[in-house]
């Protein structure tokens, strides 16, 4: 029976797994955590229909855990060529293909010093946001209740300055999503969404974004927050400009959330270069190109899914771990 | 016994020298007559005291002996010395060999120069006289050999890069090749047909009668003493106009320079002198990290100071420079290239508006009371890390503080200045220093080494200290008011170019590090340390580039195994945080995790 | 025309139009300077600047009229400008800001 390693237990992952094992083909997972799940099990309710995230990811668990499929966990690939991977531990699993999973790494909020993220108490990103919702622990580090909110868009994405030029592309929904999210958990609360530009590209997004201005008196303000600095009551003092105005703009809040952007992987490059694969600009892997072979790589029998190519929204990455596995399928025979 | 001292190959010689001299002197005529008032004050006062002595002992140790160039680069610096330091003794040892023969007669200067044609008739000969000609003369040729090989393959000689020259210098370096050459042709020849000679001139000679016929040798006497007097004299018309009027500049600059003069934030006389005084040696190009990281290749000191003292400076070449001062440790004339390139930005600049920032008058954003005073400069707010560290090293140490940029403040002029508008640049230092006084502080302390530097140099802040918080904690826990604990960390430090070269603090940050933890140098370091790319003084490069140079100059401290890069800048912490995924922190920081 | 300064103007035009205006500044400006174009008017300079702190001065509006052709009054607004670099760290785009306000000063001083 062939055999394929799909490196990367995420949700990419999993559908690879199961629809390859569904036409009968040998599926071994590789997942650096010791559980399956990825970045998804961290996210509270999907954008932009709120669906809870664990219905996604449990289902896709449980259907892989009544499967055949081969699941390694707590161990990474530090090699690979089309006929075998290396493991962390200096196993070498031999295959007849590979599907490259790894997704992607969430940007280090505490390079952007400016927006004071680990050294004001009230600074959190999207991805704190979303485990305060799963452990319903939603507030104040001192456990208040803010009656100010404010949104940054944009923080690791389209930003020159922290060598990440490209667009997350699912932070702006996300912080529609959130922003509605606390607007709901705190009516009383004033939210301020902080924008470059908002680009609402999916179905239901452009809809989100129109009911958190109409339905949720959501303020979308039109600037990139410059700095933040703590005040004497202990609140956030940000400035940025109002752009549309075109004058500056200071504003106390109690909650600061950074809307932090997705990035390559670090050993996306040793990956690469262990394997003869292109890398595009951004650090994530380049496809053999971006329309009929978008999950082959440049190598004949290595092939990718999901966000190890570029950001991508939870519905774009199932659909391409069904694309793959009919790639890897019709490579096989 | 008389000897005739002229004969008609002299005359381009005597029309070079003549030349030469007449340009000499008219240049540094002006030149000392245009200096300002100030400066020729300071001349006076220093002339008559023993730093004209300290300053002859320097022309003999850097004009003769070339010893800083030794230090950047050994074989350099033998070349640059067999050719200054061998002419010279050739030339002293052939007055004392004229003065051994004839005893102290006139002999006009051409008669001292080609001796050895005029002195064929003598009956005596001096050997030891022989000797030490040739001896000298093979010295000179040595670096000349050398010089040819630097111009052929300049790697030979430990540099990347050699000077690309203009005409007037190719004219001057070709003549200057080709004078010691012919000496020894005409020499040898001279010895071929007469006789006499040394070691070198003599055997050549002797071989050259043994093995050419008489005729020949006749027929090339004449005319070889005729292209050694051509090229000496092409060489000396050339001087004063070339690269090799450093030869004779660099010895008033020297005196002047140890009577107190420098380059001034404006243009002045003395500036003629430390720009004539480079020879253009290149040894700038090297360090420069926009050549070597970037590949511009045009706009280094080298080239500045030739584009400024044959009028064609450009904008793009006197602001493309990070006035990181990694050339000027290593320049071995000394001279004061960031101070030059500034005031000559400075004539570049747009004439300011008298009514320019006025809107500072009223301003006050500070708050909190103290004697000590923090300026925590524009970029530290960009910094947060860096100000709630100081605010716990404060709190700790008990100090009161007045803050008085917190809530945004002026900035302190420097990055004006640098960018030539030092006129502008005034107001805001009379700003903030009007409003230190008002505080009644008696130390400042900032976090920002480019503001620290403008305080220090031109605020003359009287009654208050300036510190950078490097100092300042190191003092305190010298004092023992801030006590800090060790553990394992492993540390590397960056020196900002403003705070290391710029203002010579290089001890007290790394005595701080090394309270808490280990401290592992990167290969560049200190006088040698690299620049992060992002400096203020540049306007040129682009984005792009700088994350070129940061990244170039960050790999460095990977190597070394510590876990976290150190510095003491808010502009290079930012900027050495885009070249690497190590984790780099102000120094402050540091101090401020291992409060005891 | 202008021969009066009334200290105000009651009938210079809103629009900026972009058919009347002199272009050539403009795109001489962008020509030294085409990462200038990138700009997305985030406005991070302008929220942290210095000057703009202490003024009514907006860099990312004054740079922008002046691709538009609109360049009266530019230069007097560069001249608020303390050149002190913040604006440069903040940039999204790797805009050379300081340089932008050398370079609008240095074409349009003599407007």
């Amino acid at each position: 029976m062939e055999r394929v390693i799909v490196i990367g237990g995420g949700i990419a992952g999993m559908k690879t797994a199961l629809d390859l094992n569904r036409r009968g083909i040998g599926v071994t997972i590789i997942e650096k955590e010791n559980r399956l799940g990825g970045k998804v099990l961290g996210w509270h309710r999907l954008f932009p229909t709120f669906t809870p995230a664990n219905e996604v990811v449990d289902t896709l668990k449980a259907e892989v855990a009544s499967s055949e499929i081969d699941v390694r966990l707590g161990t990474c690939a530090t090699a690979l060529t089309e006929h075998s991977v290396t493991l962390s531990d200096g196993t070498v699993l031999d295959c007849d293909a590979v599907v490259l999973c790894s997704g992607f790494t969430l940007f280090d909020a505490r390079i952007k010093e400016e927006y004071g993220y680990g050294i004001y108490d009230n600074v959190i990103t999207s991805a704190d946001l979303e485990e305060m919702f799963n452990q319903g622990r939603v507030g104040l580090k001192n456990g208040g209740r803010p009656r100010r909110i404010a949104f940054l868009h944009c923080v690791g994405s389209r930003d020159e300055k922290v060598c990440q030029r490209h667009c997350s592309k699912v932070c702006c929904v996300t912080g529609v999503k959130q922003a509605i999210e606390m607007k709901k958990l705190f009516p009383e609360a004033d939210v301020f969404n902080f924008y470059m530009d908002i680009r609402m590209f999916g179905p239901g997004y452009e809809e989100l974004y129109r009911e958190a201005q109409q339905s949720y008196n959501i303020h979308f303000i039109r600037g990139r927050i410059s700095e933040a600095s703590p005040t004497i009551e202990g609140r956030l003092q940000i400035k940025a400009e109002d752009t549309l105005t075109g004058r500056p703009l200071k504003i106390s809040v109690d909650m600061l959330v950074l809307l932090i952007g997705m990035r390559s992987n670090d050993d996306n490059a040793s990956l690469a270069e262990s394997a003869g694969l292109q890398l595009a600009q951004s650090g994530f892997m380049a496809p053999r190109d971006l329309f009929l072979s978008n999950v082959r790589s440049n190598r004949d029998g290595i092939f990718y899914a999901g966000t190890v190519t570029a950001p991508k929204s939870i519905g774009e990455v199932l659909n391409e771990g069904a694309a793959v596995a009919d790639a890897v399928t019709e490579y096989l025979s | 016994m008389t000897m005739n001292f002229f004969a008609p190959f002299c005359i381009p010689f005597m029309v070079g020298a003549v030349v030469m001299a007449v340009a000499l002197v008219v240049k540094y005529a002006r030149w000392i007559y245009e200096l300002p008032r100030a400066d020729k004050k300071l001349m006076l006062h220093g002339i008559f005291t023993r730093r004209s002595l300290e300053a002859i002992w320097e022309v003999f140790r850097e004009s003769l002996l070339h010893r800083r160039i030794f230090k950047v680069n050994p074989l350099l610096g033998y070349m640059h010395m067999s050719l200054a330091f061998g002419w010279f003794l050739l030339i002293l040892t052939g007055w004392i060999e004229v003065v051994a023969y004839l005893g102290f007669t006139y002999v006009p200067l051409q008669g001292h120069v080609f001796f050895k044609y005029f002195a064929t008739g003598l009956e005596e000969h001096k050997p030891v006289f022989n000797f030490l000609m040739d001896f000298f003369l093979l010295m000179v040729l040595s670096g000349v050999f050398l010089a040819w090989c630097k111009r052929l393959y300049s790697k030979a000689m430990g540099m990347r890069r050699t000077t690309r020259h203009v005409l007037g210098d190719r004219i001057a370096l070709s003549a200057l090749w080709f004078v010691f050459p012919l000496r020894l042709a005409a020499e040898s020849l001279t010895c071929a047909i007469y006789g006499g000679g040394g070691f070198l001139t003599g055997s050549i000679g002797s071989w050259l009668s043994a093995h050419v016929g008489g005729a020949v040798l006749e027929a090339l006497y004449e005319p070889s003493w005729w292209l050694y007097s051509i090229s000496l004299g092409v060489f000396f018309v050339a001087l004063p106009f070339s690269r090799y009027m450093h030869i004779f500049t660099e010895i008033p600059l020297i005196f002047l320079r140890r009577y107190g003069l420098h380059p001034r934030e404006k243009e002045s006389s003395f500036d003629n002198f430390e720009i004539q005084a480079c020879s253009r040696c290149g040894i700038c190009i090297d360090p420069c990290q926009l050549q070597s990281v970037l590949g511009i290749n045009d706009v280094q000191s080298v080239y500045f100071l030739r584009d400024r003292r044959y009028k064609m400076l450009t904008l793009s070449v006197a602001n493309d420079c990070l006035m990181c001062g990694r050339c000027e440790t290593k320049c071995p004339v000394g001279i004061n290239l960031n101070s030059l390139r500034q005031n000559s930005r400075d004539t570049m600049r747009n004439i300011p508006d008298e009514s320019r920032y006025g809107y500072l008058a009223s301003v006050d954003r500070s708050e909190g009371e103290g004697r000590v005073g923090y300026f925590a400069g524009c970029m530290t707010l960009l910094t947060p890390r860096t100000l709630s560290a100081m605010e716990r090293i404060f709190e700790a140490a008990g100090e009161d503080v007045w803050w008085a940029d917190r809530n945004g403040g002026v900035c302190c002029g420097r990055p004006l200045k640098l960018s030539g508008e030092t006129d502008s640049a005034k107001k805001m230092m009379r700003y903030n220093k009007e409003l230190f006084y008002k505080h009644n502080i008696t130390t400042l302390v900032t976090s920002c080494p480019i503001c620290l530097r403008v305080f220090k140099e031109e605020y003359a802040l009287r009654g208050i200290e300036v510190l950078h918080h490097s100092e300042y904690i190191l003092r305190l826990m010298r004092q023992g008011r801030l006590k800090v604990k060790a553990d394992g960390g492993k540390f590397t430090y960056h020196d900002p170019c403003e705070l290391g070269r710029g203002s010579g603090i290089y001890d007290e940050p790394r005595a701080v590090i090394e309270a808490v933890g280990e401290l592992l140098e990167a290969e560049h370091s200190r006088e040698n340390s690299f620049c992060c790319g992002a400096s203020l003084a540049n306007t040129v490069i682009n984005d792009a580039q700088q994350l070129k140079i940061a990244r170039s100059m960050a790999a460095e401290f990977a190597q070394t195994g510590a876990d976290t890069v150190v510095t003491s800048c808010p502009l290079c912490k930012k900027t050495v945080t885009r070249g690497t995924t190590m984790p780099v922190k102000d120094l402050s920081e540091v101090v401020a995790e291992h409060l005891a | 025309m202008a021969a009066i300064e009334w200290g105000f103007s009651i009938n210079r035009p809103r629009v900026i139009d972009v058919d009347r205006n002199n272009l050539r500044k403009s795109d001489e400006i962008l020509l030294e300077m085409p990462e200038l174009q990138s700009c997305i008017g985030c406005g991070a300079c302008t929220a942290s600047c210095t000057a703009g702190n202490l003024t009514n001065f907006n860099f990312r509006k004054v740079h922008t009229l002046v691709r538009r052709g609109e360049y009266q009054g530019a230069y007097e607004e560069m001249n608020k400008c303390m050149l002190c670099g913040k604006c440069r760290l903040l940039c999204p785009r790797g805009i050379n800001t300081r340089g932008v306000v050398m370079l609008i000063k240095r074409k349009l001083g003599d407007f």
